[in-house]
């Protein structure tokens, strides 16, 4: 009697154990709160970042310029091409473990705000002063990463979004220019469509990838002033202007001037499209040139770039600050410290072949990047409103996705989207 | 049974050794899993937004919550749809191959191979793979289709609401077929001819064969395979995420997918975590027939 108690015992315990490895699972174990106690000095400094193959190998070199000046071992980790939708995960998931890195690169905006709001990330007003990056560095970047008066971040890349598009293919269709007015866009991709060619390569996977369709057409309808406002939740979203902006959105869709079945593709895959001649152009950032032309071996000469036309003054595009943090329990502050500034110094920004540096005397080679340094030169000073991934925390970003993702689906008309807008903004702007 | 008993019982230590035997076992899931199971059932009734070093004890508030959270309700919904279907389909499929495979068959060790393929294949590639099938401009499923002449029926199989769960259940099946089959097929060789052959006597056709004598022999198998696939239907999380990342919209959301997003992408750990430990209490309630089929046959 006693062997079979204990036996069933024994499976049962094992068995509801393995069930309870469901719940541990699916939370991480996440018994820490804070992250551990603050890391004992060393010379050893770890970087995380998301560089991708192209530029992985410029930084390592740049950094074991740094180790060798400083006597300091760098270790660089790197996870490519995940985006802002995993990134931030992997890297909240090392500072809890207390692990975590002593410097990282992040966005800036909603998606590097839960750092410094968590004291995760150090607060680098010492260091600001200590190596004067205030006069080095975009007056507007360093905004990007400043949260609630607390200077979390150093930019070092403040990207602008624009039109990249293939030269071949608008010839085709009979355009000789790239478009003044928002008029003109519309009548290009009617001749795109017309020659057999898908204009806009965006995809809905995600939502931010299409979503730079919709804010640029936000822009063109509400305007600068209005435009902040609204991403701010100072103005109301219903209203005309927004629902002529939803209306557009639709309309872009509808004419054939989106992919078919957009909502569903991935942004890696229909991107480099007009890379392939299979749309005419996207709407991205100079990182582009590096990333899709000269990675698949082509010439920069085959394409070309262009602001959005608003039909606004003063004339702006999308944009977003990248840069990097410093971990408020490292015990090497002072060194990571010394890491950003030599990052940011011009001639490292250079080396790292930075496409749009914030560091002023480090703009992009026309002879390596000659888009980037085209796209710098015309556009680079003019100035952007924050993209709309960066303007709302991550929850609101996938429900406004929804509300774009229901529109063209044509579940919602332009009007209830833009109401459904306005609740989902105002309720984060009262949280 | 006296042997057995004499064999058995210990000399020192009385009825306490056998839980000293499983100690280390025992430290190890207590290590690994209990206590993080225990806190984070403590974290579903906190406010923590899994970065800070504070948080606040809010009672059950996430859990009263859930049901008024539309995203829970259409994530259930799927949930539900999912596990019905990949738990039928598969199911039926699975055993329809057993059935063929253990017959005279040319060439059985390579269609086994072929057919539990997919089961071992990274679940990404298989995302990946399928997703450029569902390519719709470039895809081969609307390929093919528009080259047979059905236009009509090319979609944008993951860029819609309508289709996309479903176009998303199909890498499943095809990748969960080749367990239930394994299972069976080895159930299936251990049916004794002896019942075959006093059925054909009797005079029953293999249809009353197949009713009467295999799948009342396949019970135990029926069991496994059932209790297993439940359990893994409801956990799903790896296919969606990756073939259209809950969307588009939310229409695509599982309680797996809803859970991650709101404890690493929202910043609310403690309202993921309550959707985390409901997700465990219905394994947990779906696995109990398992775990007592299990533990009956071993007393």
């Amino acid at each position: 009697m006693s062997t079979s108690y204990t036996r069933r015992g024994f499976l049962g315990l094992t068995s509801a154990a393995a069930l309870g490895a469901g719940l541990s699972a699916c939370t991480g174990g996440g018994a820490s709160s804070g992250g551990g106690a603050t890391q004992a000095a060393s010379n050893n400094l770890r970087l995380f970042t998301y560089e991708g193959d192209e530029t992985i190998g410029l930084l390592k070199a740049q950094v074991k310029k740094f180790d060798e000046q400083n006597g300091t071992t760098t270790t660089v980790d790197s996870l490519p091409g995940s985006g802002a939708a995993v990134y931030p995960d992997k890297l909240r998931t090392e500072l809890l473990g207390g692990k975590g890195p002593d410097v990282w690169r992040i966005w800036g905006g909603q998606i590097g705000a839960p750092f410094a709001k968590a004291k995760q990330a150090l607060d680098l007003s010492p260091y600001y002063s200590k190596y004067g990056w205030d006069a080095k560095i975009n007056t507007q970047a360093i905004g990007g990463m400043t949260f609630e008066g607390m200077k979390a971040g150093v930019p070092f890349v403040s990207l602008g979004i624009g039109a990249w598009y293939n030269k071949s293919l608008f010839a085709k269709a009979g355009v000789s220019a790239p478009p003044k007015t928002y008029a003109e866009l519309e009548a290009i991709n009617d001749k795109l469509v017309a020659v057999g060619v898908t204009p806009a390569g965006l995809g809905g996977k995600y939502g931010w990838d299409i979503m730079r369709l919709f804010e640029y057409l936000l822009e063109h309808t509400a305007g600068p002033e209005l435009h902040d406002k609204l991403l701010t939740g100072a103005e109301s979203w219903d209203r005309p202007e927004v629902v002529e902006a939803f209306s557009l959105f639709k309309k872009w869709q509808d004419k054939k001037w989106l992919p078919q079945g957009a909502l569903g593709l991935d942004p890696a895959d229909i991107e480099p499209a007009y890379v392939q001649g299979k749309t005419a152009y996207t709407i991205t950032g100079p990182w582009t040139e590096a990333a899709a032309i000269l990675s698949a071996k082509k010439s920069s000469s085959a394409f070309g770039n262009f602001e959005l036309p608003t039909d606004k003054t003063p004339a702006r595009h999308s944009g977003f600050v990248e840069g990097y943090m410093i971990n408020a329990k490292s015990g090497n502050a002072d060194k990571a410290a010394a890491l950003i500034d030599f990052i940011v110094q011009p001639a490292t920004q250079k080396a790292l072949q930075v496409t749009a540096s914030t560091v002023k005397g480090a703009e992009p080679d026309p002879k390596t990047l000659p888009l980037a340094a085209e796209w710098a030169q015309k556009y680079g000073s003019n100035p952007f409103y924050t993209i709309q991934d960066q303007a709302f925390p991550k929850k609101q970003a996938d429900q406004y996705f929804s509300v774009q993702s229901d529109l063209l689906q044509g579940k919602v008309a332009p009007d209830a989207a833009a109401k459904k807008m306005q609740e989902i903004v105002s309720a984060w702007a009262k949280s | 049974m006296a042997t057995t008993a004499t064999l058995v019982k210990p000399k020192r230590g009385g009825r306490w050794s056998p839980w000293l035997f499983a100690i280390p076992a025992l430290a190890v899931y207590v290590g690994f899993l209990v206590y993080p199971a225990l806190s984070s059932l403590w974290f579903s009734l906190t406010n923590w937004d899994g970065l800070s070093a504070t948080y606040k004890f809010v009672g059950l508030d996430n859990y009263f919550k859930l049901p008024q959270d539309p995203v829970v309700v259409e994530a259930v919904r799927n949930n539900l749809i999912w596990t019905v279907v990949t738990i039928a389909v598969p199911t039926v499929i699975g055993l329809l191959l057993a059935i063929a495979l253990n017959g005279k068959v040319h060439g059985k060790p390579i269609l086994r191979l072929i057919f539990y393929t997919p089961a071992v294949l990274p679940l990404v590639s298989i995302a990946s793979i399928w997703g450029w099938l569902y390519n719709p401009q470039y895809g081969a499923i609307n390929s093919f289709l528009r080259m047979i002449g059905l236009d009509g029926l090319a979609q944008a199989w993951l860029g819609q609401d309508s289709t996309a769960l479903w176009a998303v259940m199909v890498p499943a099946i095809w990748l969960r077929t080749g367990f239930p089959m394994l299972l069976y097929l080895a159930a299936l060789q251990g049916i004794p001819n002896e019942l075959y052959e006093a059925a054909t006597v009797d005079g029953a056709t293999k249809w009353q064969q197949f009713w009467h004598v295999t799948m009342p022999s396949l019970r135990p198998a029926h069991y496994i395979v059932l209790a297993l696939s439940l359990i893994d239907s409801f956990k799903v999380f790896d296919m969606i995420y990756a073939m259209t990342y809950g969307g588009p919209g939310t229409s695509t959301q599982v309680m797996g997918t809803w859970m991650y997003f709101n404890v690493f992408q929202y910043y609310q750990a403690g309202y993921g975590t309550a959707i985390a430990v409901v997700i465990t209490l219905v394994a947990i309630a779906v696995g109990i027939p398992y775990v007592r089929s299990q533990t009956r046959e071993a007393s």
